[in-house]
């Protein structure tokens, strides 16, 4: 029975060790690793991303006197004015620093660091983020019309070109992936009132319907995981590689729960907000065990919302701007209410706000654009954040 | 890990195991229907509609047991089949996705301790058995995920059947073995899906035995 003994043993060793490391990958359940835990000496805010870090790129595009040349009456996508600032003036204001526009122009003519002008500012411009941007896709929203629309990708090798490398007195901050979202949901959207037209006249079954919605949402899907897991690559390549040492990279809002998001059918919203969602698992994927500092957005602003009131807004759903005013002030040029054109001086004659909303206590600007009050809170909950990694 | 490797010397361990005595090694080979009574958790993960669930199906294969009786009545067994390919298809509120959703193939060895009731010699002799199974998924595939991970699974197998003596060596044998099969699975395409089955399986046999 010895040899029996023996059998027993071999046998159970053997199962044991096939229950041992089995368990399946998920992936974007990872975290990074290893980005600095003590402050930084910084001097200069680095900041790559789209409209929501544009610090006034389209400037021009308001220019008052509508050649062009300043004074401009608008120029970010927030409640312009004196006070309007966005998070990442913000965030520079609370270091001492300041940022501008990496580049200023519109329709064809663009200039690099305007800033420089006056040569001690030669070093400020290095806001890159764009309205319209997305990761790598040149063509973003609002491109055929003029927009630079400068993808992230080309915002990191220009900075490099300039720069050469990111210095250890950098603080980037990346927040990229929200007009990819919007351009796949439009494409998603298209697809999907076809879709349910031919499913209306008979000439699909609902199983073939609910199929070819399926598909759709997949292929939406799968350019938030190419779009994700390439700004992952940009961040580990172009930032990282590069010298980028206080590296934080932001994830993407709900964009469901924007106005815009708001004023979708519940179906739509939820397609909407989950391609969100991916991006950030992507992301997130992406960047495990990579030592960047990870700012959560989408917790940060889902906690705002789920109690905006305790924040200091009063109105988190409706939008400060008032598309009708800008319509008229441009023209007809701009109907879709953006705050772009959008002015909060109260009594100019280019003042673009609705009656009764207060940029101070209204959250959005326009239909997915934060206020000067919402910049305020995202520039004050980033800057926690940065704090929270021993960077501040 | 268990590798064909520990498999072997296990079995190779088993047939050197105790004392020689005349016909204390039954060999079984037979025919096995793979039947699933699948249950899950449901599926989740980002742009999952509430309600998506799968139910995984039946596979036939062929098997093949080694015995070795310890005394004339209780004997360890090993028992081992051809990998069934086990099919998923989608159900619930993604019921339109239809079958096919994953496969996988069943890599599910059992050993086990089994108990011969009668006597030996006896014309018919019912035996039951109780033992673990192991099982790994392997050659895993979907039209809907391009990395499908599953969890290997371990737990017990009970086991029921009968022997017909045709000869002193041959004989026919029918057997029910019911185990418990769980597997978390991950699937990763342009999101993540996350499921656990509990696969549920019954397997019935029937084939030819042979002592020696």
């Amino acid at each position: 029975m010895t040899r029996f003994r023996q059998a027993l043993i071999l046998l159970t060793v053997s199962l044991l060790a096939a229950c041992g490391g089995s368990d399946p990958h998920v992936p974007g359940s990872g975290s990074p690793v290893g980005a600095p835990t003590t402050p930084g000496s910084f001097t200069a805010v680095v900041s790559f991303g789209d409209s929501l870090s544009d610090v006034g790129t389209y400037a021009p595009a308001t220019s008052l006197a509508g050649n062009g040349t300043a004074p401009y009456f608008g120029g970010k996508f927030t409640t312009n004015g004196a006070a309007g600032t966005v998070w990442v003036e913000n965030v520079a204001a609370s270091l001492g620093l300041l940022a501008t526009p990496a580049e200023v122009g519109f329709a064809g003519s663009s200039v690099a660091c305007p800033a420089a002008a006056n040569p001690a500012l030669a070093g400020t411009c290095t806001a890159y983020g764009q309205g319209g941007a997305r990761i790598t896709d040149p063509n973003g929203i609002g491109h055929a019309t003029g927009a630079l629309t400068v993808p992230v990708a080309s915002q990191i090798a220009n900075h490099l070109t300039r720069f050469g490398s990111f210095r250890d007195s950098d603080l980037v901050l990346i927040w990229g992936g929200n007009n990819d979202v919007f351009v796949k949901f439009e494409e998603f959207a298209a697809a999907a009132a076809q879709i349910q037209a031919e499913a209306t006249a008979g000439l699909l079954t609902a199983d073939q319907a609910n199929n070819a919605l399926y598909a759709a949402q997949t292929e939406a899907q799968a350019a938030m995981k190419q779009a994700a897991l390439e700004l992952a690559a940009l961040v580990r390549t172009g930032v990282l590689d590069n010298g980028g040492k206080y590296v934080a990279v932001v994830n993407l809002p709900d964009s469901g729960d924007t106005p815009f998001g708001q004023s979708l059918p519940a179906s739509a919203r939820q397609v909407l907000s989950d391609l969100s969602a991916v991006f950030n698992l992507w992301l997130a994927e992406g960047l495990t065990g990579q030592p960047v500092g990870w700012i959560d957005a989408r917790a940060l602003f889902k906690s705002l919302l789920a109690d905006p009131a305790g924040a200091g807004f009063g109105n988190a759903t409706v939008p400060a701007c008032d598309a009708e005013k800008i319509d008229a002030l441009t023209g007809g040029q701009v109907t879709d209410g953006s705050s772009l054109f959008c002015n909060a001086t109260v009594g100019a004659p280019y003042y673009g706000l609705r009656a009764g909303a207060d940029p101070s206590t209204w959250l959005y600007a326009d239909g997915v654009h934060p206020s000067t009050g919402g910049h305020a809170a995202i520039g004050n909950a980033f800057a926690t954040q940065l704090a929270a990694f021993g960077w501040l | 890990m268990t590798s064909p490797v520990t498999i072997a010397a296990t079995v190779a361990v088993l047939l050197t195991a105790g004392h020689a005595a005349a016909q204390s090694n039954v060999v079984k080979f037979g025919v096995a229907q793979y039947t699933t009574n699948s249950r899950t958790n449901g599926i989740s993960g980002i742009g999952v509609p509430p309600g998506a669930d799968v139910e995984t199906g039946d596979a036939t294969t062929l098997i093949l047991e080694y015995e070795r009786l310890l005394t004339p009545h209780l004997g360890i067994e090993l028992a081992i089949g051809i990998p069934p390919r086990i099919e998923a298809r989608a159900t619930g509120s993604v019921a339109f996705l239809g079958d096919d959703v994953f496969s996988a193939r069943s890599v599910s060895p059992v050993v086990g301790l089994t108990w011969h009731f009668g006597e030996p010699g006896d014309k018919w002799r019912p035996y039951a058995g109780l033992g673990v199974n192991y099982t790994k998924f392997t050659d895993i595939e979907s039209r809907l995920a391009s990395d499908v991970d599953m969890e290997d699974s371990v737990g017990w197998a009970v086991k029921a059947g009968v022997e017909y003596a045709i000869g002193p060596r041959w004989g026919l044998f029918a057997s029910v073995t019911a185990m418990d099969v769980k597997s978390k699975i991950v699937a990763s395409g342009a999101t993540v899906l996350q499921s656990t089955i509990d696969f549920r399986p019954v397997v019935y046999a029937l084939g030819a035995a042979y002592r020696f």
